[in-house]
């Protein structure tokens, strides 16, 4: 990203619009017929306005030591060290000219930095009103009547009436300073903003298109390979389970009670041998794309409802009471529907199988409790959380960090007796995951477990990332 | 950050970032009102005609701490949707961040997306929000009801930053809110320069000199009259 015009030095020449600035130090001077310079921080001249000093200044310079105190004066007041610390008093700095005439010097502050100096005179402090001492001790060198007569045409003025002035035109000064700055900012930070929301765009759309054909192209050599393996896998099976089925129903003849039993398990293994190739299938999938998520906003209420339908009939079988509870505070989400839905199947089924005969499961949906921590302090009120309960089996604690690893069983007894080969939690972690979300687990073994899935409720950056 | 030890001169940028409207303009006006009229700079605001913030507003403040001389540059960012680029220039060099959430229960998910969406444009300028100080400040608590109460107490739990409740328009708060900001941000600055060695300004009596850089409210302050 390009430096801002905020990060920059500024430098009054550029900040003041000249033309219009000489006019107000004009009239400035024309009002009280009082000399006035403006030098920047570098010491450019910015302004350099005189009144009827001309002459006497340039008495003074005929003389051989007239002109090396004069240019010691002309010096002191351009270079000397202004304080650049505000005080109340506004760090008005004096100098004497060894003629007699005075120097006020003002600092020109602005947001704490020095930008140059304004210095008002010479004029005639009027408590003095006489040539100095430095002058009269000059006498020979210059005609003292003379100066005195040329020294009398330049304004004569109480210190304090100037400062009063210099006061004020300093005032004037930071005010136009900071209307400069303010417009000068304004139109710059117009381009910059523009600048730069093309330049987010620009890369967005680079990212977005490198991204697609890097996609395009894995997914070109993986759904081949995951289509063929698929398919020599599906098809043998399929002809398995087809044909014990015509054989249970008689189609080849009628079989005795033991050979219907056998044939029975044939046909039992053989679909649950085609669920797991399903799960693996999925599996690989979301290893050989990532997860990919189709969006939408979908109602939470929908989600769970069509979920305990689908675990509905094992449930009636082992007597299970299934119960929901969904917080009117969230309601829809934007997430992939599908994958969420399935994400809660796999849990209920889980909690189905692991829980005995006449137990409860619930399923509560709410805010989150808890963000992951990527999500920062304000977290909990971006996510929502679905946890299912129930009272079954349960986990020991020590497994429990495993029980999301691919093919892993808390018991490989539990898996014999239940079913099942370890898939269901692990793709759940995978489509949680996709989202930015987290699942966890709680359990107590022989008392039951909860499992919390908690996702964002919009995708991170919807609405004000871009532009 | 910039510190001229040759000058002896620190400047600090901190930004006042959130959701629109949450109040960012309005802290930045409670305090031009509690700085000392000497040490302050002008409050510059860059608004549209509905006093929305357009690109943003910046108040310095200018004073001296021991012998070194110090400028705090006060920035807000532009909280509305489209002036994302413009929050992103705005960040640019941060040193600090005060994060003013709206306590309307209303806004719960605009303060959550505005905080990722800050993290962001840090990152885009090379910065973090894991290094950075910074505060979180619940500002219009009038607004706030058992919801934000709760949220706030357990963001104070997780303890990752100090958080602050206000109510700008009145002015509550909000010196409390920058003077914690100004405490953390010397913290850090001391501890990678080491400033306190350097200078012999430690860390609380570099926040009682900004404390002195501000005005005490008149007794019957504000929310004394009715
Ligand atoms: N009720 C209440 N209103 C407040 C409080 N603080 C600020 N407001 C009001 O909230 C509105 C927005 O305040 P601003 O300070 O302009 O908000 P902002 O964050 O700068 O907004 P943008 O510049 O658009 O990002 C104004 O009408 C304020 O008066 C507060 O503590 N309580
Ligand atoms: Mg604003």
């Amino acid at each position: 990203m390009a430096e801002s015009i905020l990060q920059k030095q500024l430098v009054l020449g550029e900040l003041l619009d000249l033309p219009s600035f000489t006019n107000v130090c004009k009239t400035f001077v024309d009002l009280y017929k009082i000399g006035l310079k403006v030098f920047d921080q570098q010491g450019t001249k910015v302004v350099d306005m005189k009144v009827a000093s001309g002459d006497f200044c340039a008495y003074m310079f005929e003389g051989p030591n007239g002109r090396r105190l004069c240019t010691e004066t002309v010096t002191h007041i351009k270079v000397r060290p202004l304080d650049n610390l505000p005080r109340e008093d506004g760090n008005i700095a004096v100098r004497n000219c060894f003629s007699g005439l005075r120097y006020l010097m003002i600092p020109i502050l602005y947001e704490g930095d020095l930008l140059g100096r304004i210095i008002f005179g010479p004029f005639l402090p009027d408590e003095i009103g006489d040539l100095g001492d430095d002058l009269k001790a000059l006498e020979g060198e210059f005609d003292l009547r003379k100066a005195k007569e040329l020294i009398d045409r330049i304004r004569r003025a109480p210190e304090t009436t100037v400062r009063r002035i210099m006061e004020h035109f300093a005032r004037i000064v930071d005010v136009l300073v900071f209307t400069s700055h303010r417009a000068m900012i304004s139109s710059q930070l117009h381009i910059e903003s523009v600048t730069e929301s093309y330049r987010e765009v620009h890369e967005k759309n680079k990212k977005l298109t490198d991204a697609m054909e890097r996609l395009q192209e894995l997914s070109r050599l993986k759904s081949n390979f995951l289509a063929t393996v698929s398919h020599e896998l599906r098809t043998p099976l399929t002809s398995v389970i087809g044909y014990s089925e015509m054989l249970l129903a008689g189609l080849a003849g009628d079989l005795n009670d033991e050979q219907k039993d056998y044939l029975k398990t044939i046909l039992e293994k053989g679909e649950s041998l085609l669920r797991l190739i399903s799960s693996i299938l999925d599996l690989s999938r979301i290893e050989a794309r990532g997860v990919q998520l189709v969006r939408k906003l979908v109602s939470l209420d929908d989600v769970v409802q069509s979920a305990l339908e689908s675990v509905l009939p094992q449930s009636l079988k082992k007597n299970l009471t299934l119960t929901s509870n969904l917080s009117p505070a969230v309601q829809t989400v934007t997430v992939d529907g599908d994958k969420l839905r399935q994400c809660v199947v796999n849990l209920l089924s889980n909690s189905v199988k692991f829980t005995p005969a006449g137990g409860v499961i619930r399923v509560d949906v709410g805010p989150a409790d808890h963000a992951p921590e990527a999500a920062g302090p304000f977290g909990s009120s971006g996510y929502f959380q679905i946890a299912v309960t129930d009272n079954g089996i349960g986990i020991a604690e020590d497994l429990q960090p495993k029980v999301f690893e691919t093919f892993f069983q808390a018991d490989s007894s539990a898996s014999r007796e239940y079913g099942g080969a370890g898939l269901g939690l692990s793709i759940v972690k995978s489509y949680v995951e996709a989202h930015g979300g987290e699942v966890t687990v709680k359990s107590e073994a022989g008392k039951g477990s909860t499992f919390t899935l908690v996702l964002p409720i919009e995708p991170a950056g919807t609405g004000i990332a871009l532009v | 950050m910039q510190f001229n030890t040759g000058q002896r001169e620190l400047t600090l940028k901190i930004v006042y970032y959130g959701p629109g409207l949450s109040g960012k303009t309005t802290n930045l006006r409670a305090l031009y009102q509690r700085v000392q009229p000497h040490l302050r700079g002008h409050l510059m605001t860059l608004d549209t005609a509905d006093d929305r913030t357009l690109f943003f507003d910046t108040l310095p403040l200018v004073f001296r701490a021991g012998n070194l001389k110090v400028k705090l540059k006060l920035f807000t960012v532009p909280g509305q949707v489209m002036h994302n680029s413009t929050r992103r220039i705005v960040l640019q060099g941060a040193d600090a961040i005060a994060f003013i959430a709206d306590s309307q229960p209303s806004k719960r998910q605009e303060n959550y997306k505005y905080w990722l969406n800050m993290v962001e444009n840090l990152k885009a300028n090379g910065l973090s929000i894991e290094t950075l100080p910074n505060v979180v400040q619940w500002n219009k608590k009038d607004l706030g009801d058992a919801t934000t109460v709760d949220a706030i107490a357990k963001m104070r739990l997780e303890g990752k930053q100090p958080v602050y409740e206000a109510m700008a328009v009145r002015g509550e708060g909000v010196v409390e809110t920058f003077l914690g900001l100004v405490d953390l941000t010397f913290g850090q600055i001391d501890k990678h320069y080491l400033l306190s060695d350097k200078l012999g300004l430690d860390r609380r009596q570099f926040v009682e000199e900004v404390r002195r850089c501000l005005v005490d409210l008149p007794t019957d302050d504000v929310a004394g009259t009715n």
